[in-house]
């Protein structure tokens, strides 16, 4: 059942690619990058003395970003399944190296210097993941059956999840939850899904309890204005009920002038909530829905289960993404550091979106005639 | 490779290859149903913190972009009876520092310390202090805050502010009383009449960063500060100085501890001055007056004196009156009947009650007089006589009747109540003792209050300073009503006291207090102070003018001369050189008697 038939890259190169997604994409890249100027450009003031300081940095990372989607777009998504293992292995290895050699912001070692350029080899692993398990799961397709061999799909990403996971715990939960989600697609049964999501239960309890830190994290959860750290929390809150139904609008948020820290990171939400109001924050909602519409359709229409999954694999991403960063920044579970995908300042995570949404694309041109 | 037609909930029809198999498609839009079901749960949840939270976290949000500022209103004036200004406002600066706006901390530093005239030291710890804003100094002179202005130097805040301001520095000080830093009263009629005075603070509401930087664009919302109403007294400055420099000199010439001296109309109770000497200097009362330099008080100590120093002794203190309060037993005593001027007494020089001898002044007696002679010589055994034929209960009846045992309710703060023996604990000797004034102790006010309602025809008045509100323009906003009882007494034995009181003037005990064609009344006293081993005296002068219709009443209380310490001596000058003055001053005519005509004629 390994390989392809002949000629099938002739169907797939003859199909369109799915424009709406492309439109959705552009869309959230400008938006973010609106957004993005709106509510870092007093923190660049402040700190750099350059109101653009990091709109340029972040529509460097695009640019570059949209020029690879275009080429990902443009390349056949089969090619990259003899490199899906090598892709995996460099990914621990950069992830080692990060814990090893790694430059830290805001107390996280997570970033990787090389001159002037940093990089975060998480946002890498997550892409990895995605192909790695796509490729793994469609070649053994036969053996994801049993409860043991959905554990052992699960085995296999817990070295990258351990190695991102020791000092970014949110990207590790992301990278868990893709591989789950991948096997629970590729898997027909559905009851052995009930027990794994207790397991999984247990084990992020286990998780938080390792560290006296996750613990303290839970207190402010629940009484945000009570703690001195909850300040990030409780801003955020202030600035999205400030908000209201239709926001202070475009550019007057009040919050973002150093009263929510690094608004412009994974509390940018907030600050769209403030500005748009529940019209705006539910509109980019529903624009993610869309989006995520999308992925399910390419999904579906793919000829080939490498291709589904990798459409489900971004679908899980982006997915859990959005819903983990406005779950925090509403004070819905405990604070992680989350980014918002598109809109958040972050140059490798923008341009590992974008590759992925050229993967996305071109996997939703291989749709038969 | 094998395909299948499936139906989808979409409704499409398609053509499947094998690998990518129909479950996969359906745990793939289940895995979407479940993002979807987690994202309208969040939604809502932005429902509850949007619509249902924006009220109580947009309210703390606002409160925390908000720099709130006041506006301080200006307190109001107070005026004395012809609209002269005994109390205004100054403007002065509140130098503050804003942390996070300093570019130049050193410079900074330096410019203020010497402006300030301050140690480079305390505004060092203020300048690097991390708050929002910190106050450095306030009531400071407006000239040097436009000095400070000069610099140019971010970080600086002068806000102009008003500072109470006294023009006669220590004019009617126990009486006016000074306000605090936040422009409150603390003692006298600024706190009394604080309500209308103090108006109400504005505020400018700015908004900031998070680093309090003002941002330009917002708008400021402001409120104005609704200044304060002006207080018009029934004080006269002309008179209030006048009797002061009379205070002083007698103050000086008997050295006593302290002289008080009050002038009411006894009529309406309005107090034309009210003189505690020494006074204290009302823009700086916090400065002893009487410390020798060089002195360490505690701090405790210096409070201590400090409230002493800002005691008002006409109303806060009491004090045995003695004679003057001859004046009421004989009120009572003609109200009751129970002696006329008419009525003929001996005094030996004593009197025995019980088993007590009391002795007159005089200690030879006085012998054979009238009651009307008994009076104009103060003579103790004649009053302790009266004072039994009243008895307990109608003497303390008529004190409840006069209202001497409750407070006068004046309008001001503090005001002591008389001590009086209970009425079941009044034996004979307590009678006769209170009949000439002794054994209790009464407030100043109260004495000359009572005496005023018993001249003016019966009626109780309630003495007062304040005479009405009005607004910045003079306009007036409320006139102060004071309540007034009639008939404490009948008309007939207040035109008799009148009467007597006046004989006392013209030939008795108060003599000295005599001015031709004025028809000054008045009673005399010397008390003695408890201990009475201590050999302190309080000489005092209760007179009124003219005697047939009292305008001015006047009273003047020498504690603790040294030498000659009879009222009539010293006390009773006092009082004439101040009826001598304020007299023509209220436009009060002269209307000599015949007998003066005659005197007159015969001295030319």
């Amino acid at each position: 059942m390994s390989g392809w038939p002949d000629g099938r890259k002739d169907t797939v190169s003859k199909n369109r690619m799915d424009d709406t997604l492309a439109v959705i994409v552009i869309l959230f890249v400008t938006f973010g990058m609106v957004m993005l100027y709106s509510t870092s450009a007093y923190n660049g003031e402040v700190k750099f003395g350059d109101a653009g300081y990091y709109f340029k940095k972040q529509l460097l990372a695009t640019a570059l970003g949209l020029f690879v989607m275009y080429v990902v777009s443009n390349i056949d998504y089969h090619y990259w399944e003899k490199l899906a293992l090598p892709a995996y292995i460099l990914s621990m290895v950069l992830s080692a190296l990060v814990l090893a050699v790694g430059d830290s912001y805001n107390g996280s070692k997570r970033w990787l210097s090389l001159g002037p350029l940093s990089f975060q080899p998480a946002e890498f692993a997550k892409v990895a993941v995605i192909l790695f398990l796509a490729w793994y799961i469609s070649n053994n397709k036969k053996k994801i059956k049993s409860i043991l061999s959905l554990f052992k799909v699960i085995l296999l990403v817990l070295p990258i999840v351990g190695l991102v996971g020791t000092n970014n715990l949110s990207t590790a939960i992301i990278i868990l939850g893709i591989a789950v989600t991948l096997v629970f697609v590729a898997s027909p049964s559905y009851k052995q899904f009930g027990a794994l999501a207790l397991l999984g239960g247990g084990f992020v309890g286990i998780f938080l309890s390792v560290e006296q830190y996750r613990l303290e994290r839970l207190l402010i959860w629940r009484n945000p204005e009570k703690y001195e750290k909850g300040y990030q929390t409780l801003q955020g809150l202030y600035a999205i009920g400030s908000g209201g139904l239709f926001g202070t609008g475009f550019g007057n948020s009040m919050q973002k002038l150093g009263f929510v820290p690094e608004a412009q990171n994974d509390m940018i939400f907030s600050i769209i909530c403030e500005e748009l109001g529940l019209v705006g924050a539910g509109l980019l909602l529903l624009l993610f829905l869309l989006m995520l519409w999308r992925f399910l359709i390419a999904a579906h229409r793919s000829t080939d289960l490498f291709g589904a999954l990798i459409a489900a694999g971004i679908l899980a991403h982006i997915a859990i993404q959005v819903i983990l960063n406005v779950a925090v920044v509403t004070n819905t579970i405990p604070n992680t550091g989350i980014t918002l995908p598109f809109i958040s300042y972050g140059g490798t995570s923008v341009l590992f979106l974008l590759a992925e949404m050229g993967l996305a694309l071109n996997v939703s041109r291989s749709v038969k005639k | 490779m094998s395909g299948r037609t499936v139906l989808l909930d979409g409704g499409w029809c398609e053509i499947v290859m094998q690998k990518n198999k129909t479950f996969h498609k359906k745990k793939i839009f289940v895995v979407f149903i479940i993002v979807l079901a987690v994202l309208v749960v969040l939604l809502c949840r932005l429902v509850f913190l949007m619509i249902f939270c924006s009220e109580y976290y947009g309210t703390k949000a606002k409160d925390l972009h908000q720099r709130e500022r006041d506006i301080k209103a200006a307190r109001g004036e107070i005026l004395d009876r012809n609209g002269e200004i005994l109390a205004t406002n100054r403007s002065v600066c509140t130098i503050s520092v804003i942390h996070n706006q300093i570019k130049e901390p050193e410079k900074v530093i330096e410019a203020l310390a010497k402006e300030l005239q301050m140690d480079q030291e305390t505004i060092r710890k203020k300048v690097e202090k991390y708050s929002s804003i910190e106050i450095i100094k306030k009531n400071v002179d407006k000239e040097i805050g436009d000095a400070i202005r000069k610099y140019e130097l971010e970080g600086i805040k002068i806000d102009e502010d008003y500072k109470r301001y006294y023009p006669y520095n220590d004019l009617a000080s126990k009486v006016l009383g000074f306000t605090g830093g936040d422009n409150q009263g603390i003692i006298g009629l600024e706190v009394k009449y604080d309500k209308y005075l103090s108006g109400k603070s504005g505020k400018i509401l700015t908004l900031t960063d998070a680093r309090g930087v003002e941002i330009d664009a917002a708008v400021e919302e402001r409120q104005e500060p609704e200044n304060g109403y002006n207080l018009q007294t029934t004080i006269d400055r002309n008179i209030q100085e006048y009797v002061e420099q009379a205070a002083k000199k007698v103050l000086e010439k008997k050295s006593a501890d302290s002289v008080s001296i009050l002038v009411m109309n006894p009529q309406n109770g309005e107090l034309l001055a009210m003189v505690n000497t020494p006074e204290f200097n009302l823009n700086d009362p916090y400065t002893l007056t009487d410390v020798t330099p060089g002195a360490v008080l505690s701090d405790k100590e210096k409070q201590d004196r400090l409230n002493r120093m800002w005691r008002n002794q006409c109303i806060n203190d009491t004090y045995e009156p003695g004679s003057t309060f001859k004046i009421i037993t004989t009120a009572a005593g003609l109200e009751e009947k129970v002696v006329s001027l008419e009525d003929n007494f001996s005094c030996p020089g004593f009197k025995i009650v019980d088993d007590r001898r009391i002795k007159c002044h005089k200690v030879s007696g006085h012998g054979a007089e009238t009651f009307t002679q008994a009076v104009m010589n103060s003579c103790n055994p004649v009053f302790i006589e009266v004072g039994l034929r009243l008895g307990v209960s109608n003497f303390y009846r008529y004190f409840q009747q006069f209202q001497l045992l409750s407070k006068t309710n004046i309008d001001l703060p503090g005001e002591a109540s008389t001590i009086m023996h209970k009425e079941e604990n009044i034996g004979q000797v307590e009678l006769a003792t209170i009949s000439f004034g002794q054994s209790f102790q009464i407030t100043p006010i109260q004495l000359a209050t009572t005496v005023s309602s018993l001249i003016n025809g019966g009626t109780r008045v309630t003495p007062h300073f304040g005479k009405n509100i009005q607004d910045a323009d003079g306009k007036i906003i409320e006139e102060l009503a004071f309540s007034s009882k009639e008939n404490i007494i009948s008309k007939e034995t207040s035109e008799t006291l009148r009467y007597v009181l006046e004989q006392v003037v013209a030939e008795g005990t108060g003599h000295k207090a005599y001015i031709p064609g004025f028809h000054v009344g008045g009673k005399t006293a010397t008390s003695q102070t408890l201990p009475r081993s201590a050999n302190r005296y309080i000489a005092s002068f209760l007179g009124f003018a003219p005697a047939d219709n009292p305008q001015v009443l006047v009273l003047v209380i020498i504690n603790n001369p040294q030498g000659i310490y009879y009222g009539g001596t010293i006390a009773a000058p006092v009082a004439q050189e101040i009826f001598e003055n304020i007299l023509p001053y209220l436009g009060i005519e002269l209307r000599y008697t015949q007998e003066e005509i005659d005197e007159m004629k015969e001295e030319n």
